[in-house]
């Protein structure tokens, strides 16, 4: 289209011609072919009608002229507009519950997708971000891809599937920025091509040089966008800047980028260079191995994962053989995940379901909806009727049902959003911090555009099954009624509205009752009273990864024992004790394997099986303070705290596998290679050791004595038990430890803010569902509601026959009810066989209970029976005391 | 849409946009009106082609509206005021951008019928 025709339809749109110049020239027209009659020599009179019938019908013709007009199009869209918004000021109920119904659909359908989107959907904020994997060993006690130096160097330059490979170092550690206060902040390592192997370019200022990522180079570092706002005020001047951290003057040569992320997901504020010894030096480093590192990959286009596997086999092969000592070389094995497995895998599976849950609540709504529209039209099938009579297309008439619909879904995902907002106010105040990214869940325009999205699919999905209706000719006829013949779509769609609540209702139960046995089971210890305070040292990690452990505590143990010391000396606290870890679970748990425990005396095993054994590194009062019972033997004893030797407590479970039919107290357990063997004292009752809702692991705690080497990382917690409330004892924990040194940053939590922590996820999946299946229960028995007595009031006439005829009103209850009992059996039915097939998914959510649990099915039939019976059964009722006499005059 | 009646005075149905191409053809040689336009095709076809009212004022209209002909009330030859319309730049590089199209469409047309030998 030329601009010059652009310019042309506008003028026309914006300055219309009159319709009496139309008029004119026809008038002139025929005036003209009369003349050309009359020339021919017909009377006037004749020619005139001559020309007239020639000339044919005058009103098409404008209504066709009109037409060619630019804008012709939406001048009837906005016609259909005006129609329907007339019509829902008319039927205020109807609209109304119409768009609560979308909103509820809608809101939370993009309340979820909002959390469920980075998880599943949305590109991480990385150059093609899908060709990034990350790559490394794993083990039984480390889950997550790690390298080492030893063999990273190896790997790196032998490899072939890869474009680039760049590692960070294992974990942040906290730092101190000292400006004119200190502050803390979270500093990590990268190599130099770690940054252009994520495809992030700094904002400001620029990358590592490889010449600064050297042992001893010089100290630079990159900063967040966050640390540069927060604490340099957007300053460009930051630039090669020298900053203090940990005491060092160190260059800040770059800010990255506002959406950086590390590909960890750690909280992570400074970067700065891992500054690795390369290759063969890494041997000597950290007892042999190398430094452990997180190493990423980019796959070269058209590798898959799978065959970046295969072609990365040898190599690991290579290192299994040369570098992992020969016992445990089974145990590790190679893995290459995507990086969005790798930050998301353990919840793409509550994702979905979340996800499916409730865009199944939309498809409830949406039938709801379309039932709503499709009774509203059959009350309206006259007025479309005239309409088609009078030349109303049919292409016309489902047009304006289509604007109908739309504008309610429209209207609907307004109010939804809203109510989304809403939505997740309430999610993040639920939020499990197991489920990453869902703090960050917020409404923006990607979200925004998918609940445009939704909306229009449901509006095209009611507004199509309306429109779909043809009125026919009969509704004219004065006294037509509409028998119901909306009817059997209808019916269809109550069933399917029965079959997805049961559904939801079963996943929904089947999570409650989970939950509730989670919340309820027996943990073998106390938690009530018992609190942990975490002080957390400048400079040290404290959790190890890939299972190595520090041994260099020094600076560790002196304050600890002096807190431990001061805190003692605190009123109301019985017992003081440290544990690295604590049970159920949560946060980073020791272990070691099963076939590490060599009884001296028996033969070392060969092959590595029986799994995983927790191990504990604690002193006496753990047990006292966890009020865990010592079921044979003793507990350890202060004075042992300063003994050379070294003592081990068995739990039960652990004592009976290594010791089937012999007493455990003062057998020997050697452990590692370096000779170190334990005694066994005691053995403790069992506890709930591995999480809340994982099976029981067999479990050893070894005696934490006071000598520098059992107090290294993993950094030891001090727990206590107390009578005093948590909050009058927090101010006199703090106050202690900070008499001792008053920079360092304590943590205190009660043991059950910890445990209510683990069970956060089961809480928000099951609250979720919960309300899901809520809403879908209320929405599909309504719309059973609606389709009974929609029926009902169909019948009235024939109600009022039979009763004339002699039925009695519990016929007539039958009669209907009959119609409502068909529908849920029908639905119910689909709805059992369903939920059997789908429960399975939620197989690995559900504690203790199986995912066809038989009592919970039927609970939850006999629930939606209940219910949608009532729904039935007051239409019904209502059809009951129908008026023989009223009914019939009706006619 | 309501339906559109088929014309009595149409014999055979236009092809698609040939209507238009006609009546540009027409108010290439110099302004008329709509009348005059019905007439001209109408002789110039040998009676074989009538345009009527029906679909002429729509036509024209619709050319009118894309800028390709532009119209002016000025006295008829029996002096009665009338609307004439014109051929525009535009129109003129429509009509020859659609004369040039028929003609391959016609040669297309011909050479599927067996009624040109393929050469032209």
């Amino acid at each position: 289209m030329s601009f010059h025709e652009v310019f042309t339809r506008l003028r026309f749109f914006l300055f219309r011609k009159s319709p009496r110049e139309l008029d004119e020239e026809l008038q002139f027209h025929l005036e003209q072919a009369t003349q050309l009659h009359i020339a021919a020599g017909i009377t006037p009179r004749e020619a005139r009608r001559q020309a007239r019938i020639d000339f044919g019908a005058i009103e098409p013709t404008r209504e066709a002229a009109y037409k060619e007009r630019p804008g012709w199009f939406l001048e009837t869209v906005l016609q259909d507009v005006r129609y329907a918004l007339r019509g829902f000021r008319h039927n205020r109920l109807f609209t109304i519950t119409v768009i609560v119904t979308l909103a509820l659909g809608i809101g939370a359908t993009t309340a979820v997708f909002s959390v469920v989107d980075r998880i599943l959907f949305r590109s991480l904020p990385y150059a093609h971000d899908d060709e990034l994997v990350s790559i490394g060993l794993v083990q039984s006690l480390e889950t997550q891809e790690f390298m080492l130096g030893g063999f990273f160097y190896d790997w790196r330059d032998n490899q072939k599937p890869f474009a680039a490979m760049a590692g960070q170092s294992t974990g942040p550690h906290s730092c101190v920025l000292t400006e004119i206060n200190p502050q803390q902040l979270n500093c990590i390592n990268a190599q130099a091509g770690f940054l252009p192997l994520l495809g992030v370019t700094p904002v400001l200022g620029r990358n590592f040089l490889p010449e600064e990522d050297i042992p001893n180079g010089p100290d630079v570092a990159l900063i967040t966008y966050g640390l540069w706002k927060s604490h340099y005020g957007l300053d460009p001047g930051i630039l090669n800047r020298l900053i203090n951290i940990d005491g060092a003057p160190t260059r800040v040569i770059g800010v990255l980028p506002k959406d950086f992320e590390m590909p960890t997901l750690q909280a992570a504020d400074v970067i700065r260079p891992v500054a690795l010894a390369v290759a063969k030096e890494q041997r000597s480093q950290n007892g042999g191995i190398g430094q452990p590192m997180r190493v990423f990959a980019r796959l070269k286009p058209g590798i898959t994962i799978a065959q970046a596997r295969a072609e990365m086999d040898p190599l690991f092969r290579q290192t299994q053989e040369a570098f992992i000592p020969k016992e445990i070389r089974k145990d590790f094995r190679l893995s290459i995940r995507s990086l969005r497995d790798r930050q998301t895998q353990d919840v793409q599976l509550v994702a979905w379901v979340l996800l499916g849950s409730v865009l199944a609540v939309l498809l409830i709504a949406c039938a709801n909806v379309a039932s709503l529209m499709m009774a509203r039209g059959a009350a309206r099938e006259r007025e479309l009727a005239v309409r088609s009579a009078l030349g109303a297309s049919r292409v016309r008439l489902i047009r304006q049902t289509l604007t109908e619909a739309f504008l309610l879904s429209i209207a609907g995902a307004t109010v939804g959003l809203v109510l989304a907002e809403g939505l997740l106010l309430a999610f993040v105040a639920l939020a499990p911090t197991s489920i990453p990214f869902l703090d960050k869940a917020h409404l923006d325009l990607r979200i925004a555009g998918f609940t445009v999205l939704l909306a229009l699919l449901s509006g095209a999905f009611f507004g199509l099954i309306t429109a779909l209706q043809k009125p026919r000719p009969i509704a004219l006829a004065a006294r037509a009624t509409n028998s119901g013949r909306h009817a059997f779509l209808r019916q269809g769609m109550v069933v399917g509205q029965i079959a997805i609540s049961m559904i939801l209702l079963s996943g929904a139960a089947l999570l409650l009752r989970s939950f509730q046995k989670m919340e309820t089971q027996n943990l073998g210890m106390q938690t009530h009273g018992v609190m942990t305070a975490h002080i957390a040292l400048t400079g040290v990690r404290s959790e190890p990864v890939a299972g190595l452990v520090s041994r260099d505590g020094q600076k560790q143990m002196e304050i600890f024992l002096q807190a431990e010391a001061a805190v003692r000396r605190l009123p109301g606290l019985r017992s003081v004790g440290w544990s690295d870890s604590f049970p159920p679970g949560g946060g980073w748990q020791n272990g070691r394997l099963f076939t590490d425990f060599v009884v001296e005396g028996r033969p070392r095993p060969t092959e590595r099986a029986g799994g995983s054994v927790r191990f504990r590194g604690v002193t006496p009062d753990y047990f006292r303070a966890l009020d865990i019972p010592i079921v044979r033997g003793r507990n350890f004893t202060e004075e042992e705290r300063t003994s050379n030797q070294q003592f081990l407590v068995l739990s039960r479970l652990l004592a009976s596998r290594l010791f089937p039919d012999e007493d455990p107290i003062g057998k020997r357990i050697g452990m590692g290679s370096d000779g170190t063997v334990l005694t066994v004292v005691g053995v403790a009752e069992n506890v709930r050791n591995g999480g809340l809702s994982d099976q029981d692991l067999p479990e050893a705690y070894w005696l934490r004595r006071n000598i520098a080497a059992d107090w290294g990382v993993p950094v030891p917690i001090m727990v206590f038990d107390t009578v005093q409330s948590p909050a009058a004892v927090t101010p006199w924990i703090r106050s202690q430890i900070a008499a001792i040194n008053p920079t360092i940053p304590v943590e205190i939590e009660t043991l059950n803010e910890r445990m209510s922590k683990l069970a956060d996820r089961p809480r928000f999946e099951t609250a979720l569902l919960g309300l899901f299946a809520l809403t879908g229960l209320v929405m599909a028995v309504i719309g059973l509601y609606g389709v009974t007595s929609y029926l009902a009031t169909q019948r009235t006439q024939e109600i009022g026959v039979r009763m004339a005829l002699g039925a009695d009103r519990g016929d007539i209850l039958r009669l209907i009810a009959r119609e409502g009992i068909r529908l849920l059996v029908t639905g119910g039915a689909i709805g059992v066989c369903a939920s059997l097939a789908l429960t399975q998914l939620l197989k690995s959510l559900l504690f203790d209970i199986g995912p066809r649990d038989p009592v919970t099915l039927i609970a939850v039939t006999l629930l939606l029976a209940l219910v949608a019976l009532a729904a039935t059964l007051i239409p019904a009722r209502a059809a009951m005391h129908v008026n023989p006499m009223v009914a019939l005059r009706n006619e | 849409m309501p339906p559109t009646k088929p014309q009595a005075s149409q014999p055979a149905d236009l092809l698609q946009g040939t209507l238009d191409l006609l009546i540009l053809k027409t108010l290439a040689l110099e302004p008329m009106h709509g009348w005059g336009v019905a007439l001209r095709i109408q002789q110039l076809s040998k009676e074989a082609l009538q345009i009527g009212q029906g679909s002429l004022y729509p036509a024209l209209h619709r050319l009118e509206y894309r800028g390709w002909i532009e119209s002016e009330w000025a006295p008829s030859e029996n002096n009665r005021r009338a609307k004439f319309y014109s051929l525009t730049t535009a129109g003129r590089k429509q009509l020859n951008a659609e004369l040039a199209n028929w003609d391959r469409m016609a040669a297309a047309i011909a050479l599927v019928l067996g009624r040109r030998e393929a050469a032209q």
